[in-house]
């Protein structure tokens, strides 16, 4: 599929987050931004028709992510 | 948007590789399309089935998958690929990946890789259906394909999937994967989980290029 270009600004903090996730997560840059951007549009997907995100921890206790 | 390629499949009838086409990137129409030639089949050898009093457990397992459903609920999202074999002028297989998991194997847990959500090779290319399958490679290439997905997406070749019981073999020793047992947590189902890493990536696409 055709790929298109683009220059992307970041804050320190921003990048910072970004080189982190790209060394944990064994990635090029880009494809974190990718990653993110699918995550995002499926979240939001699933929110945009009344659905609710939650986290369970441990001792099996749901926790709501709240999205705006 | 689809991406089109050659590939070849095996042609049990005639004993040859002959020519398939590859799409990545099915649309409805090919999904509805691709069901409407395999149901009758279904439905006929589960008709047999029911009157030979064979027990659910011994159906073949994915004989219930909705592809039209699965389409539907993923259509337009980033995240999931649905991917398609036609020869002959039928859908030989279809399989729908997403990208969001995440890896179990110990030195990669956390990693990125590429779920096989559902693979299916369509029934008259099954022994369980037809005493005479009409070709064979079909999950391989498939796989194949899921294994190349996870290279363009950088995730060094990585996947995952759960097997249905009939399948596990396959996986196991046609793939090569590695098996971590059964998944008692929720998106398991139950059903045996296996990975690559991506040393057995690279085994899967040399032994499709030999």
């Amino acid at each position: 599929m055709g790929k298109k270009t683009m220059t992307l600004n970041l804050t320190d903090a921003e990048m910072k987050v970004l080189d982190q996730l790209s060394e944990q997560k064994d990635l090029s840059k880009t494809s974190v931004l990718r990653q993110a951007l699918r995550l995002y549009q499926a979240v939001d997907a699933r929110i945009a028709i009344g659905e609710k995100l939650f986290f369970e921890d441990s001792l099996k206790q749901k926790s709501e992510l709240m999205l705006f | 948007m689809t991406d089109v390629s050659e590939v070849f499949l095996w042609d049990r009838l005639n004993m040859q590789l002959v020519p398939a086409t590859l799409y990545d990137g099915m649309t409805q129409t090919q999904i509805a399309s691709a069901t409407a030639s395999w149901q009758p089949w279904v439905d006929d050898y589960v008709a047999v089935l029911k009157q030979q009093n064979v027990h659910m457990e011994d159906w073949p397992q994915h004989a219930h998958w909705n592809w039209n459903r699965k389409a539907s609920s993923v259509s337009g999202l980033l995240a999931y690929q649905l991917l398609g074999i036609e020869c002959d002028g039928l859908m030989q297989g279809l399989m729908l990946t997403g990208t969001l998991g995440r890896c179990k194997i110990s030195n990669q847990a956390g990693n990125p890789l590429v779920d096989v959500h559902f693979l299916a090779t369509a029934p008259w290319n099954l022994r369980s259906f037809v005493s005479q399958p009409r070709f064979g490679l079909v999950g391989k290439i498939l796989i194949v394909a899921a294994v190349q997905i996870s290279l363009d997406n950088g995730f060094r070749g990585r996947i995952g999937l759960h097997s249905l019981k009939q399948a596990e073999s396959f996986y196991l020793n046609d793939c090569g994967m590695t098996d971590l047992g059964i998944d008692t947590g929720p998106e398991g189902q139950g059903l045996r989980y296996f990975e690559t890493t991506p040393e057995q990536a690279k085994i899967i696409l040399n032994g499709a290029r030999q």
